[in-house]
């Protein structure tokens, strides 16, 4: 009995050690293919891209009745085609909604949705001078971001879901009139609590 | 071949676009950011056998309690024993007395010291609001609380601030005679949120082996609250309590009556991304009377600390302490009695981790250790090492060792009974268990996980007989389970979705010392193989079909058959309200999960409204 148990045991070790094996060769001959863009990345682009619902600009800030809603992005570009493909063939009212990549800040004042991107935390207060006055909504995804004057976060929560950090005196600052039903699901805040 | 590869994923990431912009903005705001298993990355990544159920999976299971829910994690054995009682555990040891698992709702731990186990009737929660659940298949490592022995499993409901509004759900059907909910969320202030929520069912009885009915009918009626503070961006004030009351009725010798209330205060407070404190304290009464056999009053009290920071670039360091003290009041009986009636039981906790990244994204090593004081075995060390190498951004490969114990509990040493007696002098049961798995995402849609363990077991309980008819409790027995669990999700596009796991586990036991020992019935009756899935599809026109499946091959001590059981849930919602037809326990018009009882196939139809 007890030689017996013995035995099956060592042919239990011996199936582990099988099983050992045959994950190690698994793993060798796996070959990952290209990279693909993160959850959170497409979750922020249309997160973007709906924006453009639930916020009214002037009328005076497009130049002619076709004219696009133009979502801009400062700097690094993390999203890709994916946020080009967020709004493709997406309309605010009656106007196309087109995705620019903005070199300079100028470039950025003319955007009706401005983008700006962590590499230019540093540079963020010169930006938001530089759009005082203007009808752009600032979005951004990092820490300071609604502090130094942005209108909207982005965070993550403690729950892995992302959360919205709305300066909702900012946004009416540069007559930018939010939906209710934004301000309801944001985290209303004055840009000392960011 | 790799161009093809990245076409796919451009589009599924297209599709997955499409996906997401039909979501409201509330819907989006409630995505977890993590694709495909739907798990935080912190526990994507963890070296152990983790799956996580999400609150979405469960509504479309149509499971109408917690344990059903816990059938949508694969790599943990569920039967369902009569109406009311159910068997639960992970890699064996299976029994409706099953005593290797630490199981946690928000923290609370639900664990009884007369057995060491839980009593699943009393454990109800508002499915609704279930966040997700972890589970955790294997010594929960050095983190969790006492007995996370073979497994640990983490109820974790929504924060008051998402589940803002109001929720009225009822149902009525056959085996669920009838169920209704309500739950209604608010604020006060600009950054206090709460809920409370009030429940209600009435299960139908089982069967007896002959198809009679078992006469075991019952309710359960539970109202609660939580209340989530959220002082500033670094503090978290949450405070919650439940309260709850039923029965099952029984032919003889009375009626089963329970009930039990509990309040858990938490607050965190975050340094850094890496660095947050974290103290937790419960109360916990739960109170049974069992007719004929024991009435039990059980008060826990607990205090908990966890606190973490960086050390360096490359090392996280967590430690924590831990008080617990139960106050165990039983009423015996002639059938069955504990000496002494009444006992208070203090647990002292303490543990350290450190993670070590040694090559940044792609290896780290965690080691750690327990260090408990409970009173019968005194202290117990249950250190672990693991090691999880991540060659690339989809695949990680881990490993573990790690000894962990079963402390004793009041049936192993104080239980006085006509047929057996326990022993003061009995000894901790001890595990080391050795774990290698692999986990990839062979593709943007499909995520796959394989976890292989070697589980063994010294000092497990048994049933001496020294002398003729004279049973006692030792810890005669030594043991190995070995085994694998195959779990994999797969969305096949944007409106159908796959989960499914395997598990295979074989398991020995042989006497170690003793005189005329035999294997003590109460050490669990598994099943060796085990499949079991869940698919959900959305249909046009608003339109929801899911089904789930299980399969558990024949149990043999005692005999249970092989049997193969399926829910089907079609839904209809069209903005705030949702109306559902689901069937389980489908193809068979009864069947039997556990012991002799059989579960009846049953119907019910659902109407909820959340605005």
């Amino acid at each position: 009995m007890e030689i017996l148990t013995h035995r099956i045991r060592h042919t239990w070790w011996r199936c582990w050690l099988a099983l050992l094996a045959l994950l190690t060769s698994t793993v060798c001959t796996h070959h990952a293919d290209a990279q693909t863009v993160s959850r959170e990345t497409q979750l922020k682009a249309v997160l973007l891209y709906n924006l453009t619902q639930f916020v009214e600009w002037p009328g005076s800030v497009f130049s002619g009745s076709n004219a696009p809603l133009v979502i801009g992005i400062l700097g690094q570009d993390a999203f890709g085609r994916v946020l080009d493909d967020a709004v493709r063939g997406e309309k605010y009212n009656t106007r196309p909604i087109v995705v620019r990549r903005c070199q300079t800040i100028e470039e950025g004042c003319s955007c009706q949705i401005l983008f700006v991107s962590s590499s230019e935390s540093s540079k963020l207060s010169e930006i938001i001078s530089q759009l005082k006055g203007r009808e752009v909504l600032t979005v951004g995804d990092f820490d300071g971001f609604v502090r130094a004057g942005g209108m909207i976060r982005f965070t993550k929560s403690s729950q892995d879901k992302i959360r919205l950090r709305i300066n909702a005196d900012a946004a009416k600052a540069a007559e930018l009139s939010v939906s209710g039903k934004l301000l309801r699901v944001a985290e209303i805040i004055r840009p000392e609590q960011d | 071949m790799l161009a093809a590869e990245s076409n796919q994923s451009t589009n599924d990431v297209q599709q997955s676009i499409r996906a997401l912009k039909k979501l409201s903005l509330d819907e989006l705001l409630n995505e977890r950011i993590t694709i495909v298993s739907k798990t935080p990355e912190k526990l994507g990544q963890s070296a152990s056998a983790v799956q996580v159920i999400t609150g979405e999976e469960i509504q479309r299971s149509g499971a109408t309690s917690l344990p059903e829910a816990l059938r949508l994690a694969s790599n943990l054995e569920v039967a369902q024993v009569n109406s009311h009682d159910w068997a639960i555990s992970a890699r064996g040891f299976n029994n409706t007395l099953a005593n290797k698992l630490l199981v946690m709702i928000d923290g609370r731990a639900v664990y009884t010291p007369l057995y060491a186990g839980v009593y699943w009737d009393a454990q109800n929660v508002l499915l609704e609001d279930i966040d997700h659940i972890e589970v955790v298949s294997g010594p929960g490592g050095t983190l969790w609380g006492a007995n996370a022995v073979n497994g640990v499993i983490n109820v974790i409901t929504k924060s008051a601030r998402d589940t803002q509004g109001t929720y009225v759900s009822a149902a009525a059907g056959t085996f669920l005679q009838d169920a209704g909910a309500i739950r209604y969320g608010g604020t006060l202030g600009s950054n206090v949120f709460y809920r409370v929520y009030g429940q209600r069912f009435d299960g139908n009885p089982s069967r007896l082996a002959n198809g009679d009915d078992a006469e075991d009918a019952w309710d359960m009626t539970q109202g609660g609250f939580r209340m989530d503070w959220y002082p500033s961006e670094i503090n978290t004030v949450t405070f919650q309590g439940d309260f709850y009351g039923g029965g099952a009725e029984a032919v003889a010798p009375g009626d089963l009556t329970l009930n039990g209330q509990n309040v858990l205060g938490r607050w965190t407070h975050t340094f850094s991304e890496e660095s947050d404190l974290q103290i937790q304290t419960y109360f916990d009464r739960t109170w049974r009377d069992i007719p004929g056999s024991i009435g039990q009053d059980l008060k826990t009290y607990d205090l908990d600390l966890q606190h973490r920071f960086p050390i360096g670039e490359r090392q996280s360091f967590v430690w924590g302490a831990g008080y617990r003290l139960m106050k165990d009041q039983i009423e015996n009986s002639p059938a069955l009695a504990f000496n002494p009636s009444e006992k208070n039981l203090q647990l002292f906790s303490g543990f350290i981790q450190d993670e070590i990244t040694l090559v940044p994204d792609r290896l780290r090593f965690t080691a750690g250790t327990k260090l408990e004081h409970n009173d019968y075995s005194g202290f117990e060390v249950q250190p672990s090492a693991r090691l999880a190498w991540t060659p690339d951004e989809r695949e990680t490969i881990w490993g573990a060792v790690s000894r962990a114990v079963r402390s004793p509990s009041r049936i192993d040493t104080e239980v006085v009974s006509p047929t057996v007696v326990g022993d003061p002098n009995f000894d901790s049961e001890k595990l080391i268990a050795l774990e290698l798995g692999y986990r990839v995402r062979p593709a943007e849609r499909l995520s796959l996980s394989l976890a292989s363990y070697y589980n063994f077991y010294e000092d497990l309980r048994s049933v001496d007989e020294p002398t003729p008819g004279n049973r006692v409790l030792a810890n005669h027995f030594k043991g190995e389970i070995w085994g694998f669990e195959l779990s994999g999700q797969y969305h096949v596009t944007d409106w159908w979705r796959l989960r499914a796991g395997y598990n295979y586990l074989n398991k020995n036991l042989w006497p170690h010392g003793g005189i005329n020992v035999s294997p003590s019935i109460r050490e669990g009756n598994d099943s060796k193989n085990q499949f079991s899935f869940q698919s959900i599809v959305d249909l046009p026109a608003h339109f929801q079909f899911d089904a789930t499946g299980r399969y558990y091959s024949a149990l043999t001590s005692p005999d249970v058959p092989a049997y193969f059981a399926m829910d089907i849930r079609l839904a209809w919602h069209y903005k705030s309200t949702e109306i559902s037809l689901v069937g389980q326990n489908l193809f068979e018009p009864e069947h039997t999960e556990f012991g002799t009882q059989q579960i009846p196939r049953g119907v019910y139809g659902k109407v909820t409204w959340r605005f």
